[in-house]
C-alpha cells in the first residue's frame, strides 16, 4: 500500500527520506495537482489539432466560396463541382489503384509476416521484423523520387532486361502510368502490411499452428481458413493508408477553393472511416491491440 | 509437427524471398545514392565517382538554411512528441476506455498528409481570426499572431504526424514492464516522479530513445504537412521537391536526395545495430544469471 507521503532522495538503507509535509506549492504540482493533469496534455492537443479541424472539415466545405477564402453559408456547390468534374474520376481511379495496391502488399508482405511468426525462433522475430523499419524510415519522397531512375525509359529495369535480351526496346508502361502508380504504393505500404500482419500473428498462439499440422490440414487450407481470418484485423489495419487522393486536394488549395478542398477531404475522410469501420465490425480491430495489454 | 528445418531448401527459398523484399525496397534508393556519386549523373555510359554534388549543396547558403530550419523543426519535434508520447502511453494503462483513446491516438495515420495538412490550413487561418478579432476587442496585441503561419504552425503539423509513432513505439516497450515495480516502490515510500525516473524509465529507455530516433527521421523527411504550414522558411525535403518540379532532375536533386536516405540509413541503422547488439548483451546476462555454470 502507497504511503501518502512526500518524499525526496533515496536513503542508504533503500527506503525515502520523510519530509515535513508539504507545502501549497508543492501540493499544486504534486500528484493530485498539476502532476494529474499533464497526462491529458496528448489528448488535448490531438482533440484541439485533430479532432476539431477534422470535424470542421465538414462544415467548411458547406462554405461558400469567395475570392481568395470562403465565408459562412449553405451549400453543396462544392459537392456539385466534384461530382460533376474529372475529379471524381481520379478520385475512384486512385481508389482502384489502392485496392489493387493493397491486394498486391498482402500478397507479397503477409507471408513475410506469416513466415516470421511460424519458422522464425522467437528471439529472432523482432530482429527480422526491424529490417522493414529500414526501407520505410528512408523518405517516401526519395523512395518515390528513386521509381524514375529505376523504372523510367533508360532506368534500371529496361537496362537490365535489355542486356539479358529478354525485350528489344524500352517498356513505357511502368512509369506515369496507372501502373506505376500501383508499384509506387506498394513500395511505400508493403512494410506497413508487414508490420500490421505480424502484430496480429502475435496475437495468434503458435499451437494453432501444431493444431493445424497434426490434424492434416495442408498449408493452403491452414493459411486461408485459419491465418487469414485470425489475422484479419492486421491486414484490414495494412490497408485503408493505401487509399490516397490527397494530390487533388492540394489542387483544389493551389486553385484557391477552400471549400472544395474541404469537401474533398471529407469525402475521403468519410470513405476511410467506412473502410475502418466495416472492418472493425467484421473482425474487431481491437484484436490487433492484444499483445500490447 | 511438420518444420521447415526438415527441408532446408524450403526453409532457404523462404528467407531468400524475405530478403529479397527488403532488397527490392531498398535497391531503387541505394541507385540513387550510386548516381549521386556519378559525374556525368544519371544515364551516363561512364561512372566516375565525385562528390562534387554534394560539395554544390553543402556550399549553397539556401541549402544550408534550409538544413538549419529541418533540424530545429526536428529538434522540437522530438521535445515535444515524445514526452507526449510517454505521457500518452502511461496513461492508456490507466484509461479505462482503451479502445476510443488508441483511436483518437492513431487516427492521424490513417488521414493522408494533403488532408490533415489543408485542414489545419483552414483550421489555423480560421483560428487566427478569432484572435485577432479577441486581440483587437480586449486590446491585447499579443493575441493576434498566434497560429499565423510560420515555425509553430509548421511544428504542430509535425507533432501530429509524429506523436502517434512516438506512442506505438513507447507503449510496445511499455507492455513488457510490469506495474507491480511501481507499486513496490511506491509502497517503499517513493513519489511518483521518484518511481518513474529509478526504476521504470530505466526500464524503458530504449523505446524512449527508440521513439526519438524515429520522431528525427520522420520529421526530417516530411514535406507535405510542411509545404503546406510553414509559412517563410523553407525545409530540406520542401526545397528538393520544389527543386524537383521547377528544374527536373539534376546532379543536385540526386544528393539532395542521397543526403536524406544516408542520414535516415546512418540514424536508424545505427539504432538498429545498437538494438540488437544491447538485446544480445542483455540475452548473455539474462542466460549467466538462469545458469552461472554453464555460461563461466
Amino acid at each position: 500500500m502507497r504511503r501518502d507521503i512526500e518524499s525526496t532522495s533515496p536513503t542508504a538503507g533503500g527506503g525515502w527520506d520523510v519530509p515535513a509535509s508539504p507545502s501549497p506549492w508543492q501540493r499544486l504540482i504534486g500528484e493530485d495537482g498539476l502532476q494529474k493533469w499533464v497526462f491529458y496534455v496528448p489528448i488535448a492537443f490531438m482533440v484541439l489539432f485533430f479532432a476539431i479541424p477534422m470535424t470542421a472539415t465538414v462544415v467548411w466545405s458547406v462554405f461558400e466560396r469567395t475570392q481568395f477564402w470562403m465565408e459562412p453559408g449553405f451549400t453543396f456547390s462544392a459537392y456539385e463541382n466534384f461530382f460533376t468534374s474529372a475529379r471524381v474520376e481520379n478520385y475512384l481511379s486512385s481508389m482502384i489503384h489502392s485496392a489493387w495496391a493493397v491486394v498486391i502488399c498482402f500478397v507479397l508482405g503477409f507471408p513475410v509476416a506469416v513466415f516470421v511468426r511460424r519458422r522464425v525462433p522467437r528471439v529472432a522475430q523482432h530482429r527480422v521484423i526491424l529490417l522493414f523499419i529500414l526501407p520505410f524510415m528512408i523518405s517516401e519522397l526519395v523512395r518515390v523520387f528513386a521509381m524514375r531512375p529505376v523504372l523510367g525509359r533508360y532506368g534500371l529495369v529496361n537496362s537490365f532486361l535489355m542486356d539479358i535480351g529478354l525485350i528489344n526496346e524500352p517498356i513505357t508502361v511502368i512509369l506515369f502510368s496507372p501502373l506505376g502508380v500501383i508499384i509506387g504504393d506498394v513500395l511505400s505500404f508493403l512494410p506497413f502490411m508487414v508490420f500490421a500482419g505480424f502484430l496480429a500473428m502475435e496475437a495468434v498462439q503458435l499451437y494453432v499452428f501444431e493444431v493445424c499440422d497434426d490434424l492434416g490440414a495442408g498449408t493452403v487450407r491452414t493459411f486461408s481458413d485459419v491465418i487469414v481470418p485470425l489475422a484479419a484485423p492486421g491486414i484490414i489495419l495494412g490497408g485503408p493508408g493505401a487509399v490516397n487522393a490527397g494530390l487533388i486536394v492540394n489542387q483544389a488549395i493551389v486553385a484557391l477553393d477552400f471549400p472544395l478542398a474541404m469537401a474533398i477531404s471529407t469525402i475521403m475522410i468519410v470513405t476511410l472511416m467506412a473502410l475502418l469501420y466495416v472492418g472493425h465490425r467484421l473482425f474487431d480491430l481491437t484484436k490487433i491491440l492484444e499483445p500490447i495489454n | 509437427m511438420r518444420d521447415d528445418y526438415s527441408s532446408k531448401l524450403g526453409y532457404g527459398l523462404k528467407w531468400a524471398y524475405l530478403l529479397s523484399i527488403v532488397g527490392a525496397l531498398l535497391a531503387p534508393v541505394f541507385h540513387i545514392v550510386y548516381i549521386s556519386f556519378n559525374e556525368h549523373g544519371f544515364s551516363a555510359r561512364i561512372y566516375e565517382f565525385t562528390t562534387d554534388w554534394y560539395r554544390v549543396v553543402l556550399g549553397d547558403i539556401m541549402l544550408v538554411a534550409s538544413l538549419k530550419w529541418t533540424f530545429y523543426l526536428a529538434l522540437s519535434a522530438v521535445l515535444t512528441a515524445v514526452p507526449m508520447g510517454l505521457l500518452a502511453a502511461k496513461l492508456y494503462k490507466r484509461t479505462q476506455h482503451k479502445v476510443a483513446f488508441v483511436t483518437l491516438m492513431l487516427a492521424p495515420l490513417f488521414v493522408p498528409a494533403d488532408i490533415m495538412a489543408s485542414s489545419l490550413l483552414v483550421f489555423f487561418r480560421n483560428a487566427n481570426g478569432v484572435f485577432e478579432l479577441l486581440g483587437e476587442a480586449l486590446g491585447w496585441k499579443w493575441l493576434t499572431h498566434w497560429f499565423e503561419l510560420g515555425f509553430l504552425t509548421a511544428l504542430i503539423g509535425q507533432i501530429l504526424y509524429t506523436l502517434p509513432y512516438a506512442f506505438v513505439i513507447i507503449l510496445i516497450t511499455m507492455s513488457r514492464y510490469h506495474p507491480q515495480q511501481t507499486e513496490a516502490a511506491r509502497g517503499c515510500g517513493a513519489t511518483g516522479w521518484q518511481a518513474f525516473c529509478q526504476v521504470e524509465f530505466p526500464q524503458i529507455r530504449a523505446g524512449v530513445f527508440s521513439a526519438c530516433a524515429f520522431v528525427v527521421i520522420l520529421s526530417f523527411n516530411e514535406a507535405t504537412r510542411t509545404a503546406l504550414l510553414k509559412g517563410g522558411f523553407d525545409t530540406f525535403a520542401n526545397v528538393l521537391v520544389s527543386q524537383m518540379l521547377n528544374v527536373g532532375m539534376s546532379g543536385e536533386s540526386y544528393a539532395m536526395a542521397g543526403i536524406m536516405s544516408i542520414v535516415a540509413i546512418t540514424v536508424i541503422g545505427g539504432f538498429l545495430i545498437y538494438t540488437l547488439i544491447q538485446s544480445g548483451r542483455l540475452e548473455r546476462v539474462a542466460r549467466a544469471k538462469a545458469d552461472p555454470l554453464m555460461s563461466s
